[in-house]
């Protein structure tokens, strides 16, 4: 498949935002599955990502990145899907792990989804079972140059492509609403 | 695990105890797995009772309920896991049910935490537990409409190409080779979005 060379549309401002954004990143601080265990040696002293600018953020209205480490069983897509649309745009995506490329060794599960693609705009996946911090620095470091290129643009294809995204959410997971019988 | 207590002492108190069930319950199965862990093979209208005499003979905590599909035979076995914290010794009481109508009953006044433990085999299996009202509440999955999913006669890859649809690779050989050889620079990659 070629590459189609992609138009900037973006004005001077937002060209000026997208510098500054991508040298201020707050990481949601939520994980989905067995990559959370990555995520605390990239955040503290050995890997240490915030000398690449990031933090973790305890809550999705003040986050810029969601980093899905893993599988994502149906119950926690619906959580997931919750927690994006309650971020403020704009807001970036990472696959984290094979889970969320093609279902890795879940592929064949009755709970599991197989591509987080179809339901979330995802702007960049991170490869391996599991990805040592390393990859998850590359990948910082990466989606940071593709912010300031305007390619990371995943929050725009979910705003534009919103009635797709949503039918193939209903069509997995029936219906995404949020049931908690402990806190009714 | 108590250090005064050595396996000698332990099978010495289990076996009084095995002399007792025989008496309280007639025929009890008991299968020896090692020396501290026992599995005890009851019929099903007996199973309460002798679950009520382990529980105050010092069996007191209930570490699982669960379940497996012995499907050639038409059955459910249920097993419950009890610990005794004073000796460190497990057994395992098991009981068999009829598939095609599998109900058996609560054990939530007992121990309040086997609720969900039934909950839970209730959604994977399909067992009803009679008197735990909230037995049919959904626990983990949520919205499931189909067989329940650990049947041996459910079919998880089936349900998950339904369900969740796959990536699809176009493979291109000879492009991976010329990355491989160093001709070109690039990722070996696959799977564009198609949608």
């Amino acid at each position: 498949m070629d590459k189609i060379e992609k138009i900037d549309e973006r004005g001077v401002w937002e060209k000026i935002a997208d510098q500054l954004r991508s040298r201020s990143m707050w990481m949601l601080h939520y994980c989905t599955g067995c990559g959370a265990v990555e995520l605390p040696p990239s955040m503290t002293s050995r890997f240490d990502m915030e000398r690449l600018g990031m933090g973790p953020m305890a809550t999705p209205r003040q986050a810029d990145l969601f980093l899905v480490t893993g599988y994502l069983s149906t119950k926690t897509l619906r959580r997931v899907i919750y927690t994006y649309e309650k971020m403020a745009d704009p807001k970036y995506v990472i696959g984290f792990g094979s889970c969320t490329i093609n279902g890795g060794i879940y592929y064949d599960s009755y709970s599991t989804i197989n591509r987080l693609d179809q339901y979330l705009p995802v702007d960049l996946y991170i490869a391996g079972c599991m990805p040592r911090p390393e990859a998850i620095l590359n990948a910082f470091t990466k989606l940071m140059d593709m912010i300031r290129k305007g390619e990371a643009d995943g929050w725009k294809r979910y705003n534009e492509n919103y009635e797709w995204y949503k039918q193939n959410q209903l069509r997995s997971l029936g219906e995404v609403v949020v049931y908690d019988e402990f806190h009714e | 695990m108590m250090n005064s207590m050595n396996d000698a002492s332990v099978s010495q108190e289990l076996q009084k105890v095995f002399e007792e069930l025989k008496s309280m319950f007639g025929s009890c199965e008991a299968v020896h797995i090692d020396a501290r862990q026992y599995k005890l093979i009851v019929p099903s209208d007996k199973t309460l009772g002798m679950l009520t005499y382990l529980k105050s003979i010092g069996y007191s905590h209930l570490s699982i309920i669960t379940c497996v599909d012995w499907i050639d035979e038409k059955k459910f076995e249920l097993v419950y896991i009890l610990f005794n914290w004073s000796n460190g010794a497990t057994f395992l009481v098991s009981t068999f049910i009829d598939r095609d109508r599998p109900v058996f009953y609560t054990v939530k006044d007992m121990w309040p935490t086997a609720e969900y433990y039934e909950r839970d085999v209730h959604e994977f299996f399909g067992v009803e537990f009679e008197g735990n009202e909230n037995c049919k509440k959904p626990l983990m999955l949520e919205l499931w409409d189909d067989l329940p999913p650990l049947r041996k006669d459910f079919d998880p890859l089936q349900y998950s190409k339904e369900h969740f649809p796959d990536r699809t690779y176009e493979k291109d050989p000879i492009h991976e080779a010329r990355i491989i050889r160093g001709d070109i620079e690039g990722d070996i990659e696959g799977g564009e979005i198609d949608g």
